[in-house]
Parts: structure tokens; C-alpha cells; sequence
């Protein structure tokens, strides 16, 4: 399978299983064009002859045989049955995201949690909760040794104190196991002081900031509980916390919405404010929200992906460049085969962890009490749930089977999933769309990057 | 070649031997709280 398309001058091929990237010129092409609608050699000289030159026909043909002896474009998938066996694997914890905070000092009108509180309660982890999910993790991930606990929210800062000891607890934990704790925080900034930030350049291995752009963007949707705006506030900190992380290791992260689809002008705005580590995504809502990603947003936003990636190709030559998470790609390095057809992990490696201990497959299905797999004290009980979420793969879904994203995206989100369709095993047609645009962004970006 | 640029050569199919330790990021964990994105992540099992 190849995926060929036009994106900013460049002809670009994509084959899919090797996950070889081509530029190619117009010749080769229409060529293979041509090939991908099943015309035989003479048919496609026959097509193309008004166009080229017979001699640059063939001379496209024998190129692309030599790619496909090399293993190089149509390679087939051989995947198939390595994944079944790799799903059947025994697997373990890895990754907790935990709750450490229901409750929240901004009032975001997209909120999943709404406003901290998951459709629950407002409550505050407590130090002994946090021990049992540390505790849990260690106990059941297996051989692993790179585990990761990131904390959540609500607004993790208003509940610092137990964030700092459960740190402390890890560590200690971390050498008696043999284990190595990556903590990572999210937080909307408005607790953030410099004490905060000595202790995460300390031990954190990533934060993330959420900002959603440009100011009159990101106050109408993250507001104070009385309406006010936190742009003011959280700005200079977020500079300054970027700036003591030394531009790495951080994201400052926003959500785009229905209001918003000129994101475009939200990511340039905040690498004008100085971030070079910036991730703004659409946002996951039920389709029944005004705020919701529709189908007639997409062209306006497959436009403003377009006019970010030549945006980026322009700042990285005048060496002023900054990183877009979702047009990062590694062509020479990145995943395994196997991570990229298993997914995100969630109800599996990854569980999110309430206040008072509840496991869910992750943060988006916390309050959605069918989703409650367990807790702290008794371990995963809802094996049935987890062994669904454990057949989330591309292979699982047939319209995955037929797409050229399936191994960067490894077949969405369980969340998105459920919102739009009611079950975790479906496709978000919209995010699967968003998601097609941006890797084709993406690989452009890296053909305008390898030109000089 | 002289109509075709190759950008990478190393093969997904060379990750189906030595791959699946299982120690990298979860992709979900960091700077996107919301959508599935693996292909920019890095392996630790280099």
C-alpha cells in the first residue's frame, strides 16, 4: 500500500508498511498513479505518453521497480499475525496519570472533568491513596523499569503538598525495586511560583502547561469561576518556567474548539511569545456540544494546518524553528512496529487513578462509573473491560486496515471513540481525518527540510 | 536516482524482530492529553 499525495510544491509517497517516505517528480507520480489504479506497464505508457517523454516513463519505472526490490515501496504488511501475538502477551501497569486534585481553580468551558470534578465529587487525593497507586504500579509492572506517573487534575497544584511527598515516596521506592519513576505534572498555571518550578526542574521529566493561544482565545475559554481571564496571570510564568527548563522538556499545550479553528494563529502566537515546545489539538467533545469539531470545520482546519507547516519550514531555515508535537516525526528512529499498532495503552499499561482511589482506563472515562476497573486496595477487578480495551488495536478496526496513518496514530483514542460512536473500538471519523492531514504535513515539512 | 528522493531508509519491518520491550513513553502521558499520536514518539530500546 502507498499513500501519494501534493502538499506545497512536493510530490510525496508514503509507503505505508516500510514507512519509506518519497519525493518524487511529476513523472514517477503519475506513474504510480497509475500503478496504485491497477494499469499494467503498456496502459500506463499508454496514458501517460501524451505527457512525458517514453524514455522518462521507463526510466520512472525501473526507479520504482528498484524501491520495491529494496523493500522500499509496496511492501507488504507483515504485521498482522505479530500483533495478534503481541496483544496476547501478559500485560502490565506502566503508566498511572493520577488524580491528585478534583477540583480546579479555572472554569474551562470545554472541560472533560467539568470544572475538576469528573461528574463527581470535589476531592482531594490523600497521601496514603497516592502510596497504594505507587505501591500498585510497582507491584504490577512486571520487568519494566521505566514507569510514569503523571499529575492531574483538576489543578494538581491545589493539592502540592501531597504531589512533593509522593514524589519523595517514589524515589524511595524507585531504588528498593529497581524501577525508575518518570513524574510528569500538568497544570493551568495559576499556582504556579517559583517554588513550584525549582521542585519540577528538579524532579519532574515533563511538564505540561495548558495556554490555548492568543489571549482573547484562550480567556473565553479558560476563565475564572467569576468569568475573568488567566492569560495575564499565567503568561510571565509560563515564560519564565520555559525558560529555566531551558526551552526542553515542557509543553505549553492548548485545545482548539469550533471557536477557534484558526488554531494556526494560536500556535504562532504562543512560539511568538518566545515556547518552542508547543502541542495544540483538537478538542474531544461530544458532537452535542457547541464547541464541538464538526465536519464542515475540517477544510478551514486542514487549511490552517497547512499554513502552520510552511510557517514552521519558513522560521526553522531563518533558525528561529520551534516543535509542533503533532508534526513531529521520527523517519529514522521512533517506535516499533509493535507500540504503534498497540496504541496508547489505556485500561491496559495506562490507568488513570480518583482522589479516592478508583482505576479507570484513563483520565477521559473518569466519573463514567461502567468504566471503574478496580481500585488501589483490591487491584484491577473488571478483567472483562480491560481484555476489551486490550483488543484495542489498528487490526481490530477494518477501516484502519485501509489507512495510510495506522502506524502513527495506531488507531485513535478509546475516548473519542466511545464519545461519538458509543463503543471503545470504533473510529472518530473527524479525528481520524485531523490526524491523516497532520502526518501528511508532517512529511512534508521533513521533504521542504532535506531540499537544501 | 534521478526521480526519486528518499528521505529515510530505515524499515518498519526491521522493528518486528527486536521490537515490543515495552519501555517507551506512554503516548498519551504528555503534551497530548487527548489524542492518540505514537509516531513521534522516540524508543528506548535503541
Amino acid at each position: 500500500m502507498i499513500h501519494l499525495y501534493k502538499s506545497n510544491g512536493f510530490n510525496m509517497v508514503l509507503d505505508v508498511n516500510s514507512g519509506s517516505v518519497h519525493v518524487v517528480d511529476d513523472c514517477v507520480y503519475d506513474v504510480l498513479s497509475c500503478m496504485n489504479e491497477g494499469k499494467n506497464a503498456e496502459e500506463t505508457a499508454e496514458a501517460l505518453s501524451s505527457k512525458y517523454a517514453e524514455q522518462d516513463i521507463t526510466e520512472a519505472r525501473e526507479e520504482i521497480q528498484e524501491l520495491a526490490d529494496n523493500g522500499m515501496l509496496f511492501t507488504k504488511d507483515i504485521y498482522e499475525n505479530a500483533i495478534d501475538q503481541f496483544s496476547n502477551r501478559p500485560t502490565v501497569v506502566k503508566a498511572l496519570c493520577l488524580h491528585i486534585a478534583h477540583d480546579c481553580n479555572l472554569a474551562c468551558r470545554y472541560c472533560f472533568a467539568e470544572e475538576g470534578e469528573y461528574h463527581g465529587r470535589r476531592a482531594l487525593m490523600s497521601l496514603e491513596v497516592g502510596k497504594k497507586a505507587l505501591d500498585f504500579l510497582i507491584a504490577n509492572s512486571g520487568s519494566r523499569r521505566n514507569l510514569e506517573v503523571d499529575f492531574f487534575g483538576g489543578e494538581p497544584l491545589m493539592n502540592w503538598d501531597v504531589v512533593k511527598q509522593l514524589v519523595a515516596y517514589g524515589r524511595e521506592q524507585e531504588k528498593l525495586h529497581n524501577k525508575n519513576f518518570r513524574f510528569t505534572l500538568t497544570t493551568n498555571g495559576v499556582l504556579l511560583n517559583d517554588e513550584v518550578m525549582e521542585f519540577c526542574n528538579k524532579e519532574m521529566g515533563n511538564v505540561v502547561l495548558s495556554i490555548d493561544g492568543r489571549k482573547e482565545v484562550h480567556d473565553h475559554m479558560r476563565p475564572f469561576r467569576k468569568g475573568a481571564g488567566s492569560y495575564d496571570l499565567i503568561v510571565p510564568k509560563f515564560q519564565k518556567f520555559a525558560e529555566l527548563r531551558h526551552q526542553d522538556k515542557y509543553y505549553v499545550r492548548g485545545t482548539f474548539t469550533h471557536y477557534n479553528t484558526d488554531f494556526a494563529a494560536d500556535v504562532l502566537h504562543l512560539a511568538d511569545l518566545g515556547f518552542k515546545q508547543i502541542s495544540v489539538e483538537p478538542v474531544v467533545a461530544p458532537p452535542t456540544e457547541d464547541y464541538a469539531i464538526r465536519e464542515e470545520d475540517l477544510p478551514v482546519i486542514f487549511e490552517q494546518y497547512d499554513i502552520l507547516a510552511r510557517e514552521m519550514i519558513k522560521r526553522e531555515k531563518e533558525g528561529r524553528g520551534f516543535n509542533f508535537f503533532h508534526f513531529m516525526i521520527d523517519l529514522t528512529g521512533g517506535p516499533c512496529v509493535y507500540k504503534r499498532l498497540s496504541g496508547c495503552g489505556s485500561g491496559t499499561e495506562y490507568l488513570a487513578v480518583t482522589p479516592w482511589g478508583d482505576f479507570y482506563p484513563c483520565h477521559q472515562f473518569v466519573g463514567q462509573e461502567d468504566f471503574c476497573l478496580g481500585n488501589v486496595y483490591e487491584g484491577v477487578k473488571k478483567t472483562e473491560t480491560v481484555n476489551e480495551f486490550k483488543k484495542c488495536n489498528v487490526y481490530s478496526k477494518k477501516e484502519c486496515s485501509q489507512c495510510f496513518a495506522r502506524f502513527y496514530c495506531s488507531g485513535g483514542c478509546a475516548a473519542n471513540s466511545y464519545n461519538f460512536t458509543g463503543k471503545i473500538n470504533d473510529v472518530y471519523e473527524i479525528g481520524c481525518k485531523m490526524q491523516q492531514k497532520r502526518i501528511e504535513c508532517a512529511l512534508m515539512i521533513k521533504a521542504a527540510l532535506a531540499e537544501d | 536516482m534521478k526521480h526519486i528522493k528518499t528521505l529515510n531508509t530505515k524499515s518498519l519491518q526491521n522493528t518486528v524482530k527486536k521490537g515490543g520491550c515495552g519501555e517507551c513513553q506512554t503516548s498519551c502521558q504528555s503534551a497530548c492529553k487527548t489524542s492518540c499520536t505514537v509516531g513521534n514518539q522516540s524508543c528506548e530500546h535503541k
